[in-house]
């Protein structure tokens, strides 16, 4: 099926195949249809059908409280084409840039379940074929056991690489999440599609990195130092990750933490930030690699941060309110411009 | 002329952002340093309500994107596309008052 896009300014035309997925069809023809989360749930994906007609997909889908159905609009994450169609995108649209991963779809399966603490667990999967992604992107995964696919940040960062790491944080009521916490499901067949995510790790750039994580949340940040090590950012700049949870028993992967932190002692600081539960003098002292401090972590990062500013590059990811709340401080407080900042905004 | 009043100087704290409904019209108005300012409540890009953006001085940031404006002319500032629009508005006796005559409205496409 042919899909022609009208956009602010230029048209463009793809192909898609049957079932699948208007924005992926885009995506991985190497147009930039604009998307966030890419899951239904921001509504930055919504277009307006001109001609032929959609499947609009899952219709309880929160994004869809962004699109107004008198406007013919729909969500091109969730939306298959029943036949050639005319949309439009109510944005700015080029193609994408050389040297970014055009995302595809690819199969995999779970290669290794490990928990990491209550409800939250690092899950490794064997792709069928190897793929490149930018440190800070995510991937959508699905299974056919469940409807639609989850948004997950890959937690390790090697190119090209058959093998990726999530952290899956259990959610009430989730339904991938249920169907992976419930029983061992190592050997499972996923299908992923990606890479997703603008909230990049660009290594070239001169700037400080500043990762403010909370929760899950860490995931696309580990990714990130990773890579950050590997190109050897802190030989010239430095660094600040704050890891925001509620209470200590929320804390994940402290070693690794304490591995970036011994890696490059001077320059990557490392703060682990409790919202509920102030930490312990017994935590401090046994990991003294690390920063703990207590209340939120935006909070917590305004404390740490001040005088430190100038030339950083803040990367946020976390829970919804957890980001909004970082964005405000970072605008308002710390006054960083919005090209300074990075995210990719899942409400 | 249509001068409507939309609220008290008191309704709305020093840089806040609150909606306020008259008629059938919704209108954003802003407080910033003491100086009062209304627009339609969406942001131009995507329709987030600007109630949830933020004041620094005299610039305005949607929370969603983060597209910025000069919030005394709406001249878009850094990343925003589209500029922001603008209801003329004066102040009487602690009283806000909006020139309603017409709606104002993004085209959204």
């Amino acid at each position: 099926m042919r899909i022609s896009v009208r956009t602010r300014g230029e048209s463009f035309e793809f192909d898609c195949a049957e079932g699948e997925k208007i924005l992926h069809a885009g995506l991985r023809a190497g147009i930039a249809l604009p998307y966030e989360c890419g899951s239904g749930t921001c509504g930055t994906c919504k277009a307006e059908v001109g001609r032929g007609e959609i499947d609009e997909g899952w219709l309880e889908a929160p994004g869809r409280a962004y699109v107004n159905p008198e406007r013919s609009e729909f969500l091109m994450c969730q939306a298959t084409a029943r036949g050639d169609c005319a949309i439009g995108v109510h944005a700015r649209v080029a193609r994408l840039a050389d040297g970014i991963p055009a995302p595809e779809a690819v199969a995999g399966r779970i290669a290794r379940v490990e928990g990491l603490t209550r409800g939250v667990r690092r899950v490794a999967v064997a792709l069928d074929r190897p793929v490149s992604f930018d440190a800070g992107q995510f991937m959508l995964v699905g299974t056919a056991a469940v409807a639609g696919r989850r948004a997950y940040s890959m937690a390790d960062y090697r190119l090209p690489t058959d093998r990726l790491a999530f952290v899956v944080k259990q959610v009430p009521e989730g339904g991938f999440t249920d169907w992976l916490f419930a029983e061992d499901r190592t050997g499972s067949e996923l299908d992923l599609f990606g890479p997703l995510g603008v909230a990049t790790y660009v290594p070239s750039l001169p700037n400080n990195l500043v990762c403010i994580a909370g929760g899950s949340g860490l995931a696309p940040m580990l990714s990130i130092l990773d890579h950050a090590i590997e190109t050897g950012h802190f030989e010239a700049r430095h660094g600040d990750l704050f890891f925001g949870v509620r209470a200590e028993r929320d804390i994940y992967l402290l070693d690794r933490l304490e591995a970036y932190a011994g890696h490059e002692p001077e320059r990557l600081r490392v703060t682990v930030v409790l919202s509920d539960v102030a930490p312990t003098a017994e935590l401090a002292a046994a990991h003294p690699q690390l920063r703990f401090d207590a209340g939120f972590v935006h909070e917590a990062a305004m404390r740490h941060m001040t005088g430190r500013w100038k030339s950083a590059m803040a990367y946020l990811a976390g829970p919804p309110p957890m980001v909004d709340a970082t964005l405000r401080a970072l605008v308002t407080e710390a006054r960083l411009t919005p090209s300074a900042i990075r995210y990719d905004k899942f409400s | 002329m249509s001068w409507r009043r939309v609220c008290a100087t008191d309704d709305v704290d020093e840089d806040e952002l609150r909606e306020f409904k008259v008629g059938d019209i919704t209108v954003l108005v802003a407080n910033a340093g003491g100086e009062f300012f209304a627009y339609p409540p969406f942001c131009p890009h995507q329709e987030t309500p600007l109630s949830l953006g933020m004041i620094d001085g005299d610039t305005l940031t949607c929370i969603k994107h983060l597209w910025q404006w000069n919030l005394k002319t709406g001249e878009t500032r850094e990343n925003a596309e589209s500029p922001l629009l603008l209801y003329e508005v004066k102040v009487e006796e602690g009283e806000v008052l909006v020139n309603l005559e017409k709606e104002l409205r993004y085209g959204y496409q």
